[in-house]
């Protein structure tokens, strides 16, 4: 009784999750078949057991802080996977089975490190792991090239998106260094109201900055390449206030952008797509996706299509690249305003759990870890709804994709830490 | 002073929100705003749904034969097309390449969701119960349908032929044109597609109302017409001589007479005989701003308000006419002009139906699929152009420009009917000249008018008329 009592408002929510998972498949299911099968309620009932034991081993384990991220986690991936059944069930099992890791990695995060702000300490560690992950794809034996990409590792038939992790490595090891020397950095000279970089200590993390975008962009992943700079730009200014470096990162991006437009002929067919897609030499080329991609939020109206009744799998790789516009024709303008709200609760608690955090290094990480999220959400949805050009990256937890849903859950379970911490340090829940 | 994590932590949050906000304003652009129109967007494969899982309606045409239809194949249904001769007025309805054509315009109603029957459409869209669907009646006549296909034969161009009392379509072929059972069957629609969009003479193109050519003489009944209306006397004869300039200022600059002629003319001379100079100098006369305004009256440079969208030419480059030279080329149908053959056959029917422009249709209406009648498509004329006595003075002209002496429009004569028509000769950059041919019978009374045009024709005009008579002949059953 202790232990539901520990974490009740937590285990209250969960009931809202199981709700949404169960309805979700009952209405894919309803929409696709006539007959009523057993085995779609399985799944969810499977899920919510699985999330409901994680809630469990928190309780047990006296876990205190936050009480919202696991449900807000737990229905995004419930979302995930009802849309995964609705658009690829032959990739359901697949995808069942990356959920179970990422439990796996949850527990794994809330049980090891200890003691949390022992992370900063190896902060050389963290930089060398992040090249190797970085540079792992383009090593023999293990590397993969997969639709064209060389992002990717494997064993056996099980593949893996190391630079996913590479964002966390890449946050903890910032936030370690720039706890250390932040002062330094803020309080340098100036020469009118422009601050001189004090350069020899913004060597380290430009350069672990710059390694990623040269391998990024020698692998042709834009998305990654964009969220590397967004996360870099972030900490810095989260780390010294100093909104003269953002200025300058936002401007090497501009500068960037154009230099690599010119230079790479894939960036330009991206951003030509993004421009024109409905001109008659790109609607059924490069413009495709996208066009579909839009058909299927037109569809959408202010209530949608309902589960199962739309056409997103008109779409090419919609499960992936494309799943929230398929959530958009099927939920409507209000479903998807409700996804959005969800995705910027989840980042308001992460920076919530940050400003409450005891030490500099805590709350830069627990910030910067929101950041990705509240990052990759923008830039992908950005992307379908054709603000900005589409890069590949994923809707946190929702697309499928194993190496995703992973670090995610990674991160779900770092900022469950601080909080918890926090909550320690101050004594209260 | 550094600011504190703290405040940058908020200062961060904030402009995510704000991200957040306007990337939620962009969804409901997307979902709200923009959705009417992507939603019937021609390439929506949304429009094409029923395609696969049940029937959809059938487009028949006034004698009630089949145009296109769904027959069942190994998954599902697939679109059948029966007349290829209709093929870019038909269209197609493929699941990957989306709608053209009828398929396009009408397909709420081909999928049993006409926007008249609203409750077949709320069943449809929230019980997810759909209306077996009926049939789009065109008003297509198959024998003038036959015959207009037959007159073309293997020519690029197009003939239309509309009834100019109702403004409904009776005959359209566009030549080359495709196979849309190819296109809509899921086996072969990936190389009919390609080898159909590649082609270089663009047969999904419906040249009879999305092609544009300069219009050549037919363009004559415009300026003619606008010059009655403003009280230039046609009796009155004007001086031609080839080359001729209206001053010096011209330069180099002359308007060339094609028969190289000398001479006095009447209006009913220079339709007789097409003569550019005499039609040069009566614009002239007339003024650009008032041309332009009976050019426009007349519809050119504006898209016909029709059931399936139509091209919407040009008057000048600008959209008016403010040059002498420009004034002088464009009186005789060269210029900046660019026309469709549904305009010009348009001008030709307001003139014989005494100065009321029709506007023009391919349905005639929509039934359900117990044969009922849930809408008929009449749209009403489109508004007086000219005065009825300007059409029946002017009309004289035209039947003078089939059966006067050395007429040019010869060959568009029928026994015992008095036709009214035009040739033209449109010059163009790329190869020998098109040719035109406009016209509308019985003259007193016309229940067809026509517009045909041949790309790159040997004899420019000469080589149309028989066309257009052929056609007019048989749609009045002679």
């Amino acid at each position: 009784m202790t232990l539901l009592l520990r974490r009740g408002s937590e285990l209250r929510l969960l009931v809202w999750v199981a709700a949404i998972a169960l309805t979700g498949f009952v209405a894919v299911a309803a929409a696709e078949t006539t007959a009523f099968d057993r085995s779609q309620v399985l799944v969810p009932v499977l899920f919510v057991s699985m999330v409901v034991l994680l809630h469990a081993f928190l309780a047990a384990r006296g876990l205190r802080g936050d009480q919202i991220l696991l449900p807000m986690a737990a229905c995004l991936t419930a979302i995930g996977l009802v849309l995964v059944q609705r658009l690829a069930s032959s990739l359901l099992a697949n995808q069942l089975s990356w959920t179970v890791i990422a439990a796996g990695a949850f527990i794994a995060t809330i049980l090891i490190p200890r003691d949390l702000t022992a992370l900063a300490r190896f902060k050389w560690s963290w930089a060398l792991l992040g090249v190797a992950l970085l540079v792992s794809p383009l090593l023999p034996v293990i590397g993969r090239e997969i639709n064209g990409a060389r992002i990717w590792i494997g064993l056996g038939r099980v593949t893996f998106e190391p630079w996913e992790a590479v964002k966390i490595v890449m946050v903890v090891f910032f936030a370690a260094y720039l706890e250390e020397y932040r002062e330094v950095i803020a309080n340098t000279r100036r020469f009118g109201p422009l601050p001189i970089p004090p350069l020899p200590y913004l060597v380290p993390i430009l350069a672990m900055w710059g390694f990623a975008m040269i391998v990024v962009i020698f692998e042709k992943d834009l998305g990654a390449a964009v969220l590397f700079l967004g996360i870099f730009l972030a900490m810095l200014y989260m780390a010294t206030g100093e909104s003269f470096y953002t200025l300058i990162g936002l401007a090497l991006l501009l500068v960037g952008g154009f230099v690599v437009y010119h230079a790479f002929g894939h960036v330009q067919v991206r951003v030509d797509t993004w421009l024109r897609p409905f001109s008659e030499d790109m609607r059924f080329g490069a413009g495709y996706q996208i066009v579909q991609g839009l058909f299927a939020l037109a569809n959408g109206g202010l209530f949608g299509a309902g589960l199962g009744n739309g056409m997103p799998d008109r779409i090419p790789i919609v499960w992936s690249d494309f799943v929230f516009n398929a959530f958009a024709e099927e939920t409507g303008f209000a479903g998807a305003l409700a996804l959005l709200a969800l995705y910027l609760l989840f980042v308001y608690r992460g920076m919530l759990i940050a400003l409450r955090a005891p030490t500099p290094f805590l709350q830069l990480l627990a910030a910067g870890l929101s950041f990705i999220v509240a990052l990759q959400t923008l830039v992908i949805v950005g992307g379908n709804a054709r603000l900005i050009p589409l890069t590949g990256v994923t809707l946190p937890f929702v697309a499928y994709g194993g190496s995703s849903l992973v670090t995610n859950w990674m991160l779900v379970g770092l900022l469950m830490r601080v909080s918890d911490l926090t909550a320690r340090a101050r004594g209260t829940e | 002073m550094t600011r504190s994590i703290g405040e940058n932590i908020r200062s961060v949050t904030f402009v995510l929100a704000l991200a957040f906000l306007i990337s939620s304003i962009g969804v409901g652009y997307w979902t709200l705003v923009a959705s009417d129109e992507l939603g019937s967007d021609p390439f929506n494969p949304r429009l094409v749904s029923a395609i696969r899982d049940r029937p959809r309606g059938t487009i028949v045409d006034s004698a009630g034969g089949v145009l296109a239809e769904s027959v069942k194949a190994t998954d599902g249904y697939k679109r059948v097309y029966k007349d290829r001769t209709l093929s870019q007025v038909v269209g197609y309805a493929s699941f990957k390449y989306g709608t053209a054509g009828v398929e396009a315009a009408y397909a709420e109603s081909l999928v049993g969701q006409d926007p008249a029957d609203p409750v077949a459409t709320w069943r449809a869209r929230y019980l997810n119960e759909r209306e077996s669907p009926g049939a789009v009646v065109l008003a297509i006549d198959p024998k003038v349908q036959k015959a207009a296909a037959d007159a073309l034969g293997g020519r690029r161009g197009a003939i239309i032929a509309l009834d100019p009392r109702t403004g409904a379509i009776l005959a359209s072929v566009s030549f080359p044109n495709y196979d849309a059972s190819l296109i809509a069957d899921p086996t072969t629609e990936d190389t009919a597609w390609d080898q159909v969009s590649k082609n270089v003479d663009k047969p999904l193109i419906d040249r009879a109302r999305l092609g544009v050519y300069a219009p050549g003489s037919t363009f004559k009944l415009v300026t003619g017409a606008t010059a009655l209306e403003v009280g230039v006397n046609p009796d009155t004869k004007v001086r031609v001589d080839d080359p001729w300039q209206a001053d010096p200022s011209w330069g180099s600059y002359f308007v060339r007479s094609s028969s190289k002629a000398h001479g006095d003319y009447t209006m009913a001379d220079g339709y007789r005989l097409s003569e550019n100079i005499y039609f040069a100098k009566i614009g002239l006369q007339i003024g650009g701003a008032k041309l332009a305004e009976y050019a426009q009256r007349f519809g050119i440079g504006s898209a016909p308000k029709c059931d399936i969208a139509a091209a919407k030419g040009q008057l000048s480059n600008t959209g008016s006419l403010d040059r002498p030279t420009l004034i002088a080329d464009t009186s005789y149908g060269q210029g900046e002009l660019l026309v469709s053959p549904l305009q010009m056959a348009l001008v030709a029917a307001a003139i014989g139906r005494g100065g009321v422009m029709p506007t023009p249709h391919y349905a005639t209406e929509v039934r359900d699929a117990a044969g009922n009648t849930i809408r008929t498509v009449a749209p009403g004329a489109a508004g007086q152009v000219i005065r009825p006595d300007t059409a029946a003075k002017f009309t004289t002209y035209l039947v003078g420009a089939v059966e006067g002496p050395g007429a040019f429009a010869f060959g568009a004569r029928i026994n015992g009917v008095h036709v009214a028509g035009k040739t033209g000769t449109a010059e163009n950059p790329a190869g020998p000249p098109h040719g035109w041919f406009v016209g509308f019978a019985p003259a007193e009374a016309p229940t067809v008018a026509v517009a045909v045009i041949v790309e790159n024709s040997g004899q420019g005009g000469l080589d149309a008329a028989p066309l257009g008579g052929r056609v007019m002949q048989t749609a009045l059953g002679k």
